[in-house]
């Protein structure tokens, strides 16, 4: 019979978000680097672009779904009683929800 | 040469303790274990494994300078001093260097350590072509010893759970092991969060195995299979809706 949680999904959405912010990093230095905005309007008009949008929508989907995994795994290693170990992870996930709902707030409607 | 030395019997002490011993060195101790039998000679209560002593067996390993390895292959003219010997971390204490590894072997055995092969047995023993066989090599040769999943820390954490990478260096060598036909359930009983996922590519195993094996090197190649069959399952699964 086939399990229902597998190791694999978590280890490859560790790796995958990793080098997907690794890059959003890079493209966002070099983008400062070599053209930075000139006023908080033109910063504004440049994360307004739909691209640089979902590229950020992404970036900050990765890094929680990174959050997630990693803290998740802390979790499994050092929280061995099971009630603290759910409160903790309940906690977890709340608070990346909260924070993402946030995300979504700022880049979406425009302001925080 | 001198020496400190854990030492804990749990019928007279309370708790471990170091204990120092300086030893005149002869032109015959070349390892480690060398030095250690002769102080046993000197102090016969002091207790470790021993058997081979030549690093087949497995029996001698303990953590020398913070360090996993066999007694019985480490030389002692590369030793600094003084040298601290004390038993495989993370496994329960026996006595002294005499460490319980019942947990380590019940890993070991959950990978089901043999080849699974229906068909019937042929009159001699079951071929494999020299490529076949050449792919066991790295794998074949893990004494057991415990230095590797003593020295790993997601074993330290989940030592129930976590298989361990001596445990999953064997699962390799039957998984890839052309005469197996369990591949398949070999594979399914791994994929879980635990028995082979906690591995962190901490690397402490290939860094400390005393036989210069690559346990992290083993378990990348499972994951890698993983990611195949999920890739694969991917593909076709979309092309069997279409």
């Amino acid at each position: 019979m086939r399990k229902i949680v597998t190791g694999l999904p978590a280890w490859l959405v560790q790796r995958v978000s990793a080098v997907f912010m690794v890059l959003f990093i890079l493209f966002l230095l070099f983008h400062f680097l070599l053209d930075p905005p000139r006023s908080y309007q033109a910063w504004h008009g440049w994360m307004r672009e739909p691209g640089v949008s979902a590229a950020t929508l992404v970036f900050f989907a990765a890094l929680f779904l990174h959050t997630w995994v990693g803290v998740r795994d802390v979790a499994m290693d050092y929280v061995h009683p099971i009630a603290l170990r759910v409160s903790a992870l309940a906690l977890l996930g709340f608070s990346l929800m909260a924070i993402a709902a946030w995300v979504v707030r700022i880049l979406l409607m425009g302001h925080g | 040469m001198r020496l400190s030395i854990f030492r804990f019997n749990p019928e007279q002490d309370e708790k471990p303790y170091m204990q120092d011993y300086e030893i005149d060195l002869e032109p015959t101790d070349r390892m480690l274990l060398d030095v250690i039998m002769r102080l046993k000679v000197q102090d016969d209560t002091l207790t470790f494994r021993k058997s081979c002593r030549e690093g087949v067996c497995g029996s001698d390993a303990m953590n020398i300078n913070g360090r996993n390895g066999l007694a019985c292959i480490t030389l002692v003219s590369e030793l600094k001093e003084p040298v601290e010997l004390r038993p495989l971390p993370s496994f329960p204490v026996i006595r002294d260097l005499v460490v319980d590894m019942t947990q380590f072997f019940k890993q070991y055995h959950s990978i089901k350590p043999y080849v699974i092969n229906n068909e019937p047995a042929p009159e001699k023993e079951r071929l494999q072509s020299p490529e076949d066989r050449e792919k066991l090599n790295g794998l074949y040769e893990c004494i057991l010893c415990g230095c590797c999943t003593s020295q790993c820390p997601s074993s330290w954490w989940n030592p129930d759970k976590f298989v361990g990478p001596a445990g999953l260096l064997q699962a390799y060598r039957f998984i890839i092991d052309s005469r197996d036909q369990a591949t398949q359930e070999r594979l399914d009983d791994l994929n879980d969060p635990y028995r082979l996922f906690r591995c962190r590519s901490i690397m402490n195993c290939t860094e400390v195995c005393p036989k210069g094996l690559a346990p992290s090197r083993a378990i990348e190649k499972m994951v890698i299979v993983y990611l195949m069959q999920g890739v694969l399952a991917f593909i076709y699964g979309h092309q069997a809706d279409s």
